[in-house]
Order: C-alpha cells, then structure tokens, then sequence
C-alpha cells in the first residue's frame, strides 16, 4: 500500500501494484445511500467495492479500469470520489429535509403532464385487485355482508326462526 | 467581500427565508418566490444583526418586498410562486419533429450527429410522421409547437408538408393552438418551399455564427457561401412577411448562433452582422457538449470565463445601440429577466426547474423513437440511450411521460434538492437540464461547482444583476423591453377553433 | 485467483448470487459464507480476464444490491 502524500492515511491511500485507490469515511456524516449514489457515478470507469473498515467507517475501493496509473492520477480518483460523495451525502441531507417540496412540485409537474386517464386506459386498468385488507368489512356491499346464505351451508340451531320468521 | 457579523451576533429571526450574494459591491437578496432587494453591506449589516428601525426607509423595502416574517404575505408569495411554475399543470408543449438527420452543410460543432446526404435510411416517413402527430396530440397542454429539426429539415420537404397536413387535419377536432417551426440552414430554400412554409405559416428559424468569414468557416457547404445562402433568404423571407402586412418588428426570422473559439473575438462584429441582417434577437449560446462538437472540443472549446467575457461585451454593446434606437435583445438575457423582472417564467425548457425534459418537450427521431428532449437524442447518437422513453408506434402518452426517467429527471432538476443551488440567491430564475450533467459529469444530478452551465447561468445573471444595480435607467428601459412578450399570433393555428369552444 | 468479499450489510446476498450467474460463463466461481462476509472466489485464464470480471462481478452486485435497498425503502 502506498499513502497518498497529501491526503492522511487514516482518510486515503493508493496501492499502485492493484491500480487502486481507497477512501475510508464516517458512516455518521456518510450514510450507505450516499455511498451508494457516490460509486454509481464511477462505475463506468471503475470498479467499485464497498466494505466497512470497521464499526464506524466505510472503505470504498476504486479500481480505475483503464490499467497503469500513476501516482498522481490514482489520487485524482480519490479526490474526484470524494467531492462526489460529499456531493451525495449534502443531497441526501437535501432530499430529507426537503422531501415535502420536493414531493409537491414533482407531483404537480407529472399530474399536469399525465392529465386524467383516457377511457382505454381505463378499460385496460385491473380494478379486481384487493388494496387493502379490510376486517371490519367496510368495503363489502350491503348484499354481501348480509345476504343469507344458501340453506346447505347452514347447519340448523335451537335458535334458529327458520324461514317466515 | 461580504463581511458577515459573527456568528453569535446574528439574529435573523425576523427575517422570511432569503438567500444572498455579493453583487457589484452591494448584496442582493433574493426570496423564496423570486422577489429581490439590493441592500448595501451596511444595510445587510443591520439587517443579519435584527437592528433595521421599524421608521425607517430600509425597513419599508423589507417589508414591501416581502423579507421580513412579521409581515409575510403568504398569498403574494404563493400568487407569485404559482405564476413562476404555471407550466407543470400542463404537458409537453414542445415537441421537436427530427424529419431526417441528413445535411448538406458540415458545421465543427454540430450537436445533432447529422448524416450525409446520401443517407436516405435516416429520413421519417409519412407512416412515422402521422403516428408522430398522433402521439404530440394526446398532450395534456392546450398549446402545441411542432418544431422540425433534423439533420436539414428541408431535405425531406414531403414529409414535411405531409405532416402538417395531418396535424392541421387533427387540431380540426383537438382544437389546440397549434403553432408550426423549422430550424432551417435556408441552403436548400427556394420561392416554392418559401411560398409553401409561408402560407402554411411556419415560423422559421436559422443560424448565423455571425460575419461571413467567421460562419462560412464553420458551417461548410460545398462548393458554396454558407452566410451568402442563409443572409439572402432571410432579407427574402423577412420581405415576405411584410408583403403580408405583418409587423416587421414582430414578424421576422429568428436566427442562433452557438458559440465557438473563434467567436470571442469577434462580439462587435457577430451583433454588427446580426442587426445588418434585420435580426432583432440574438442567442449568444455557448457551445454544447453533444454531437460532433464532442469530438471537435479541442478546437472549438474555451474556458466559460472566456464565454462570459465575450457575453458580456456583446450585451454592453447591444445596450449602446438600443439606447441610438437600434432594436435587438439577447434572448438569454431576455429569459432571465422576464423571470426576474416581470415575475413570470417564459418556459424555456432549459432553464427552468423542473426541468422541461419529458414534461415539456418530447423529441421525436426519424425512426419514431421518443425521448425526453433533444440532448437525450443527441446522447443517443451518441450511443447512449438513457434518454429514450418510448415509441410513436408502440408507446403509451401516460406511459412515456410517466417514465422512469422523466420522473428522475423531474427530480434531479429540483434545485431545491440540489447541493449548491439549494443556497444560490438565483434559485427562483434558474435550471440546468440533467442531460448536460450526464454528459458532462456522468450523473442526472449535477455537480454544480463543476458544470459549465451552472457557470454560464451564474455568470449572466451576475452581469444583469449588476447591471441592475448600476441603476442606469437607460438601461433598464432596455431591460424591460426585453421581457415584452408579444405574441405572434399570425403564427397561431386552431387560435379561432380553440377560441369558440371556450 | 481473485477473492471479492462482499460485505453482508453492504451487498444483498441474492444480488451477490445475481451477479455471479450472470458471469457465471467467464471462469470459475466459488462462492463461500462467512459470518460478516459473501466470499466470492473467482479464477480465470489469465489474470487480466480475472481482474476485468472480478471487477464487474463487484459492479453488478453493487447496483443490484442498490436496487434491492430502493425496493425495500
């Protein structure tokens, strides 16, 4: 393993002989789904794993795919992922506090754009699905929650009237 | 430099949210629907450390432009913020009808991958124009824009008019205001193409690089000036107009320019060739990273610092000359101020958020393939199909622009979610279409200290901004007539149908 | 020989097992369980080809763990 010169070791280092770099960060500033978002935007270009380093950190390892880098090009890697992570890391804080808004205008834009459904489209959308569960039997109609049932199902009781009653 | 009080001085409890930056030497603040104020740094002092006088002229300012929680007009701001996103309650407007990727002119920075004339593989046929048009009128938005692009939408004039004759035949019963573009090089224009497009209303549009040297250079055609045929068709066409009786400051050819190297020299004389030519408007756009001009950046490219330079010397200049009574606006400039000053968005699909990608714009291939916009159809000629959301044939409208993908674009466009942009006091007039961001930086959402766009944004409305705060009421004039929208409603097809059914 | 650990927090075992059949027709693949770790074993021809699939293998398993995490919030 080859420490980055400017980045500490505790942070950073490249290992030449693999081609590649590695980032260890704090889970607590950067949750998994930064992580996530943060290695997608390499692998085209790389080849991304991710593991913990240990109970508090996450050890990303960039492998650019392209082989024989240098020195200086492999820690432009760890630069480029790091601006990327703290990129997605700011956006998922964003995305949390501002989900409401966020949901709102997309919302709209998208309902505006879809406008209502067309009678094809209604014709074709699967209505007999059950959406929810329902014990108390809201959804049922009148007729089925209280229509008789057919004399065989019925065994017959003391208390019941029979029919006429 | 903005010398902020320190930090346990502040006190901003009284102020409604507010974003800000340093502007020619003041700050200018903006507010969550859009309104702005520029304060000097004492006044932006007393205003973070919550000691503006109640009696005083400052705090009037705050309070009649909606700064200060105490006297929040909920209503104003929603009223305001309504107007500025009117466009989401509605569908794709713009739908941008590719006819053929052939053409006869080579330009460095071509951005559509256009093929060669030979090519006839690459021309939409009268079937796929028709399931085209059958496909941009199921659009949720009163008002339609079919724009033909290609390659050289004159190269396959059947389909054109085949086209047209179709949407007119439909918009007979959809009654939508219906409006017809062509973005033309006009070097395959002649009187009975002309004759047509004019009776037929079709608004034309074409590009002018700017002096002859500078264009022909750029845009080659063989054996053939490139300026001499786009500058004598639009005299022909513009004398056309006013054969018509129409006005002539109204009615005219619009013309582009994209912005290469060789171009920054040259501000005066691209504004000069501009209004020679009879042009009121220029788009001095910066080139883009799609098509050939991916290849051709080493020669083409230059650091945005440059381009901002260049933007900035041709806009002076064009303000000198509206102030000697010589009319020509900067269609950039025009777009944000309409924003900042007339408080209203002009839809421009780039430069809005959420993005118009998929919500306001389709583009249609020749071979029937939709996508979100433009650029996504640019990136997949470019062999990157992540902007294709359907088919004329086969594809559902509520399926297309529900998509995946348009949905995530809507999203990464939010700049209320984006790093950076969630701070900037040009939120309200602003937007980056995610598409530049994928091919510039790999991802829908945008790094935005790294996007050139972002820079170029940033860039003019720092220009206006300060030009606004210079407070030269010339200028100012000049500002406000540049957000003058007047319709064109000559060009307007189905107005008087869509008109007696309301 | 290239060994991918794939971290049980991290990687979605089925997303693991995904991206294993789906390069299952490029070398040998052995897979192997350990308490915080899917092991992946994988051995080629020659060691740029083990080198070029391990890494994909590691892509694929990562966006389709992703995937999976997408699915689950």
């Amino acid at each position: 393993m080859t420490a980055s010169p400017t980045i500490p070791e505790a942070l950073a280092g490249a290992d030449l002989e693999a081609g590649s770099v590695h980032l260890l960060v704090r889970q607590e500033l950067y949750p998994l789904d930064a992580v996530f978002a943060a290695a997608f935007t390499f692998i085209k270009d790389c080849w991304v794993l991710v593991d913990r380093a240990d109970a508090e950190r996450w050890k990303i390892v960039l492998t650019p795919k392209a082989a024989g880098r240098g020195a200086d090009e492999l820690q432009g890697w760890i630069g480029s992922y790091a601006n990327e992570l703290l990129s997605c890391a700011y956006r998922h804080r964003l995305a949390k506090e501002n989900r409401a808004t966020v949901e709102a205008v997309t919302t709209q834009a998208l309902a505006g754009a879809l406008g209502p459904p067309t009678l094809d489209e209604l014709e074709d959308f699967d209505f007999s699905n059950e959406a929810f569960e329902d014990p108390l039997g809201i959804a049922q109609s009148w007729e089925e929650k209280y229509a008789k049932k057919p004399k065989a199902e019925v065994a017959p009781t003391d208390e019941d009237p029979g029919e006429g009653a | 430099m903005i010398q902020l009080a320190p930090l346990a001085q502040l006190d901003t409890r009284h102020a409604a949210l507010f974003r800000f930056r340093e502007v020619a030497g003041q700050v200018l603040l903006t507010n969550h629907e859009g309104r702005w104020l520029f304060l000097t740094p004492a006044e932006f002092d007393l205003f973070t450390r919550n000691q503006v006088a109640e009696a005083s002229e400052l705090y009037g300012r705050l309070k009649s432009h909606n700064f200060l929680r105490d006297h929040y007009d909920v209503r104003a701001a929603a009223d305001m913020l309504r107007n500025r996103k009117r466009f989401v309650h509605h569908g794709p407007n713009l739908h941008m009808a590719v006819v053929t990727l052939r053409c006869n002119e080579t330009c460095v920075y071509c951005h559509a991958s256009r093929a060669d004339m030979d090519a006839v593989h690459t021309d939409m046929s009268k079937e796929t124009a028709e399931q085209t048009v059958d496909f941009i009128f199921k659009t949720t938005s009163p008002f339609i824009t079919i724009e033909f692009q290609g390659g050289e939408p004159l190269v396959n004039f059947e389909v054109v008019k085949h086209l047209i004759a179709y949407a007119l035949a439909k918009n007979q019963q959809a009654a939508k205001q219906l409006e017809f573009t062509m973005v033309t090089n006009m070097s395959l224009m002649d009187e009975d193409k002309l004759a047509y497009l004019i009776e037929h209303k079709v608004q034309l549009c074409t590009s002018v690089d700017g002096p002859a040297p500078l264009h022909d250079k750029q845009r080659i055609l063989p054996m053939a000036s490139a300026y001499a045929h786009a500058s004598k068709w639009i005299a022909r066409i513009n004398a056309a107009y006013e054969a018509k009786g129409l006005d002539p400051t109204l009615y005219h050819v619009e013309a582009l320019l994209t912005t290469t190297r060789a171009t920054l020299p040259l501000w005066k004389e691209v504004v000069d060739t501009y209004v020679a030519l009879g042009c009121r408007a220029l788009f001095l756009r910066p080139v883009d990273p799609f098509g050939f001009a991916a290849r051709t950046g080493p020669k083409i490219e230059y650091p945005r610092r440059e381009y901002l330079e260049f933007y900035r010397r041709a806009v002076d200049y064009m303000i000198e000359l509206n102030a000697q009574g010589v009319e020509v606006l900067e269609r950039y400039a025009a777009i944000f101020l309409t924003k900042i000053l007339a408080g209203i968005d002009p839809n421009f699909l780039d430069v809005r958020w959420p993005a118009g990608a998929g919500l306001g714009a389709l583009a249609y291939n020749y071979d029937g393939a939709i996508f979100t916009c433009d650029e996504g159809r640019m990136l997949d000629a470019m062999g990157d199909d992540a902007f294709r959301i359907g088919h004329v044939a086969t594809s559902k409208y509520r399926d297309v622009v529900g998509h995946d993908t348009v949905r995530a674009v809507a999203i990464a466009s939010n700049l209320e979610a984006t790093p950076d942009c969630v701070d900037c006091t040009y939120l309200p007039y602003c937007g980056v279409p995610p598409s530049h961001s994928h091919k510039t930086q790999g991802t829908i959402f945008g790094r935005m200290r790294e996007s050139p766009l972002c820079e170029v944004h940033k860039g003019i409305q720092d220009y206006l901004f300060e030009k606004l705060a210079q407070g030269d009421a010339r200028t100012r004039k000049t500002f406000e007539q540049w957000t003058t929208h007047r319709p064109r409603e000559h060009f307007l097809q189905g107005a008087e149908a869509a008109k007696g059914s309301e | 020989m290239i060994e991918l650990r794939f971290h049980r927090e991290i990687y979605a075992g089925e997303a693991v097992d995904e991206a294993v059949k789906r390069f299952a027709g490029f070398g040998a693949f052995e897979l192997v369980e350990e308490p915080s770790h899917w092991l992946v074993r994988f051995t080629a021809k020659t060691s740029a080809r083990e080198r070029q699939v391990a890494g994909e293998v590691g892509n694929y398993a990562l966006g389709a763990s992703a995937e999976r995490r997408k699915g689950a919030a």
